[in-house]
């Protein structure tokens, strides 16, 4: 979530998007096949992987894993937050209870699936709206011509205008706007994200149409609007992915921190990491524990997404291929 | 290293030593003149207490302006302020007060029988401005006479007040279950003639045009009879200063100076504290209570006097117009739990919507215990919504959040679906007030040692915030308001208590004591259970 600057942020957004240039033209095995392999031989990805599948299956599996429900007080009666007194780990409840003694790793592994869920649904709207954008900016550029150079050029300022606006500040603003709800929540990580897949899309599609392959194809006389659907699309669409789950990890991040300064789910005692960590937060002093479970979860997820992303990016850059 | 050690902590030294000196008075330790800082949540929003209805702004007044009559200090039992002596005519309809001897006002005038009544005349001639809850919420409701005009409360108690050197005489209209209360309360506060001659009341349009510059800000108008003064307002710090009144005509006070600074929140107010920025505040969340007396900072336990509440809105919600279902709903709130392990230690579950400790509260009302097996089968497959307010902290109701959590708990555990309805306390109030809510939590702390301070808050007619209609509580209500006797008031009450509860228009859930923290280096002052604390006791060890 650092901050450079637009410009080195948009530069580098570009320098993702050349990756789909070169790796296409790896001779006999696929350009995915390829990098898979390398991504086999990649301890990053290998622990990577492994997060963010015990993630996805703790998500996915949820309500079978929950030992108790996780929005009953059932142990309401060993808690007394008016005399300090919380209950840390133990036998029945191995995290813990929270203020309001429910079990905290029941609330831990169905927060997970909230997260996920918000996580990947925001990566979503961000990447095909971002993508939208980005490809009819790409495709009016690689179209050429007035109209599709002054097409993209218009896009392209939207976005980077965007762009300058830190991600967080835009999905606090569109949450402020539509009112504290789960779709809200979403919808705001989600707007935050356009920007980055707008442009590495229309960066990817642009580099394309200047290969080898797409100046044949429109030697041999295919017309142009063919080769960007069937040609520059297509082969430009790895840097997005890579970008998408690098985006994971900021979405999850993003959502926790939106739902920690109260602008995530209405439903309070539905369970949520950046949720149980802002009320964490009010017994910081007698309670540690409440704090400390979400916050690592937090930590240790958006760390498996972004190891694997960056071990994508990796294997799908042909300047580190040995 | 060693030495670049050495250097950090040296220099780390230094800025607190900069710091605590830059703290004022919290540092020195100069004797007699001392200055005794005070954390709020808000300024008063009026320094004029006739525009005032809420505790902040009357926690400031209260120390600058005295009454006719007071609470003793730290409890509920009416004793003499300005007056020394005070009687009543048996018809209960002519008050006579007699005034203590020698008390001088801060700008020098001397305190008499005129000096009061100047103030009665200037209520009863406040202009049609005046005339409704939203300006003078008190006056409106305990007096409402005006010469020119009505109130919007359709109040009309008093005749005049007439002065005979010490000696003030106050003529009512009719009775009323709020007298003397009414002359113990911040907001009928005793102002200097001189202060009346240059408060033009007529210069007022309404509260949409803001109050007066002279309540905004220390302008040298405004004095009182009180052991502090106005000194200054710092609005940029957000700082008000009182200073010591040497010619007090009490014991002087302990300190030179006082200044209430205000903070965003209870977590700003605690770290304030805890850096030795204040030397207290009020409203402690009870989860830092314990921390706090950890740390060597004084808790003192006030007396209980206030009612928490879950309102039934009956005509809101058509489910809650039936009584078996209010009943369940009590059935199926653990209140027990509420109260030990969200209120501050020394709250009880409450019976009937008035504290025990009030004249009125009756030991025969219905009560209702905790039985969730009694309650499902009639709650079960319901739909209920329930407003709660959110970031907020009352004196009644210190954590909204986990009480609302709690009683969702409970009522989810017998099958309700809660559809939650989380408002900011600005709209909250005029929610639950106009019957939008079918479930919400509210309370009030007493004004004065009077049943009908409570009762009569809720239930003396139709109301939208119940949606109650019952007009043979409504009668006993205004009986025990028009009876004089105090006796027979109680008398009256308590049988209008036990028709409440049986009527369950809510539930009662608890009476707390609001927890106040103060530093280890003063001597705090005697805890008010009204929240009506005299800062002039403080003083540092």
């Amino acid at each position: 979530m650092n901050l450079p600057g637009t410009a080195t942020k948009a530069a580098k957004i570009d320098r993702l998007a050349e990756l789909s240039v070169s790796s296409s033209d790896v001779r006999g095995r696929s350009l995915w096949l390829e990098a898979f392999s390398r991504l086999r031989r990649s301890p990053m990805a290998i622990v990577g992987a492994v997060i963010v599948s015990a993630f996805v299956i703790v998500a996915v599996a949820a309500p079978l894993l929950a030992p108790h429900d996780p929005t009953a007080q059932l142990w309401r009666g060993d808690v007394f937050p008016n005399r300090s007194i919380f209950v840390g780990p133990r036998a029945e409840n191995p995290l813990g209870l929270d203020h309001a003694g429910r079990d905290l790793l029941s609330r831990m592994l169905v927060g997970a699936r909230q997260s996920l869920m918000v996580g990947v649904v925001a990566t979503l709207i961000g990447l095909s709206v971002g993508a939208l954008i980005g490809g009819v900016s790409g495709a009016a550029a690689g179209m050429g011509r007035r109209l599709g150079r002054a097409v993209d050029s218009v896009l392209m300022r939207f976005v980077d205008m965007l762009l300058s606006i830190p991600a967080l500040l835009i999905a606090i603003s569109v949450a402020a706007l539509l009112g504290p709800s789960l779709t809200t929540l979403m919808i705001a990580v989600g707007a935050a994200q356009v920007p980055i897949f707008a442009r590495l899309l229309r960066g990817s599609m642009l580099a394309q149409s200047r290969s080898d392959f797409v100046t044949a194809s429109i030697a041999l006389g295919v017309r142009r609007p063919k080769v960007v659907v069937s040609h520059v699309l297509p082969n430009s669409l790895g840097p997005v992915l890579v970008q998408g789950t690098l985006t994971l990890a900021t979405a999850i991040i993003e959502a926790a921190a939106l739902s920690y300064l109260g602008l995530g789910s209405p439903d309070i005692s539905r369970p949520e990491w950046g949720g149980m960590l802002a009320d964490a937060q009010r017994f910081l002093g007698s309670a540690p524990h409440m704090a400390l479970f979400p916050a690592v979860a937090i930590i240790i997820t958006a760390l498996g997404f972004t190891l694997l992303g960056e071990a994508m990016r990796e294997a799908l850059d042909p300047k580190l291929k040995k | 290293m060693q030495l670049r050690r050495f250097r950090t902590t040296t220099a780390l030294a230094a800025t607190a030593a900069l710091l605590l000196t830059a703290c004022g008075g919290v540092g020195d330790d100069g004797g007699d003149d001392q200055t005794f800082i005070f954390g709020v949540p808000n300024l008063p929003r009026s320094l004029d207490p006739i525009f005032a209805n809420d505790g902040e702004t009357f926690r400031v007044t209260r120390q600058v302006f005295d009454t006719l009559l007071d609470h003793e200090s730290g409890g509920n039992e009416m004793v003499g302020g300005l007056a020394e002596t005070w009687d009543v005519s048996d018809d209960g309809l002519t008050w006579t007060f007699n005034l203590r001897d020698g008390v001088e006002f801060h700008d020098g005038e001397t305190l008499d029988a005129a000096a009061v009544c100047a103030n009665f005349d200037r209520w009863m001639n406040l202009p049609e401005p005046f005339h409704n809850t939203t300006v003078a919420y008190y006056y409106n409701n305990l007096f409402g006479s005006f010469t020119d005009g009505e109130s919007s409360t359709g109040n009309d108690f008093l005749v005049g007040c007439s002065a005979d050197g010490l000696t003030v005489t106050i003529q009512l209209k009719e009775t009323s279950a709020n007298f003397p209360g009414a002359f113990s309360m911040a907001t009928t506060a005793i102002l200097s003639p001189g202060s009346l001659e240059q408060i033009d009341d007529g210069a007022f349009t309404g509260i949409d045009d803001g109050l007066p510059d002279y309540t905004q800000d220390v302008t040298g108008i405004l004095a009182g009879t009180g052991p502090f003064q106005l000194d200054s307002w710092n609005h940029a710090q957000d700082e008000l200063t009182l200073t010591r009144f040497d010619d007090y005509w009490g014991d002087p006070a302990g300190v030179s100076r006082i200044v209430f600074k205000a903070y965003d929140d209870e977590t700003a107010l605690k770290q304030a504290l805890e850096a030795s920025e204040i030397h207290g505040y009020d409203l402690v969340a009870p989860a830092h209570v314990a921390e706090l007396e950890a740390a060597g900072f004084q808790v003192p336990t006030r007396g209980v006097f206030n009612i928490l509440y879950l309102a039934f809105q009956q005509e809101t919600d058509e489910q809650l117009a039936d009584l078996e279902v209010r009943q369940a709903l009590a059935a199926a709130v653990d209140r027990q739990n509420i109260v030990d392990s969200l209120l501050p230690e020394g709250g009880v579950v409450a019976t009937q919507f008035m504290p025990d400790t009030v004249a009125g509260h009756s030991d025969n009302v219905t009560t209702y215990s905790y039985d969730p097996d009694a309650a499902r089968p009639v709650l079960e497959g319901r739909t209920m919504e329930f407003c709660w307010p959110t970031n907020v902290s009352r004196p009644y109701m210190p954590s909204p959040r986990d009480i609302f959590e709690s009683i969702k708990a409970d009522l989810e555990a017998v099958g309700v679906t809660v559809q939650e309805k989380p408002m900011e306390w600005a709209n909250y109030i005029p929610a639950a007030a106009s019957g939008e809510c079918p479930l919400y939590i509210l309370g009030w702390t007493g004004d004065f040692n009077e049943g009908y301070n409570f009762l009569g808050t809720w239930f003396a007619n139709h109301t939208d915030e119940f949606g109650m209609n019952r007009d043979d509580i409504f009668a006993v209500m205004q009986r025990a308001a028009r009876e004089g006797d105090p006796d027979a008031r109680a008398a009256l009450l308590a049988e209008a208590s036990e028709m409440i509860m049986d009527e369950l228009p809510g539930l009662p859930i608890s009476s707390s004591p609001p927890s106040i923290v103060f530093s280890a280096e003063v001597n705090p002052p005697n805890v008010s259970p009204l929240t009506q604390e005299k800062f002039d006791e403080v003083s540092f060890r």
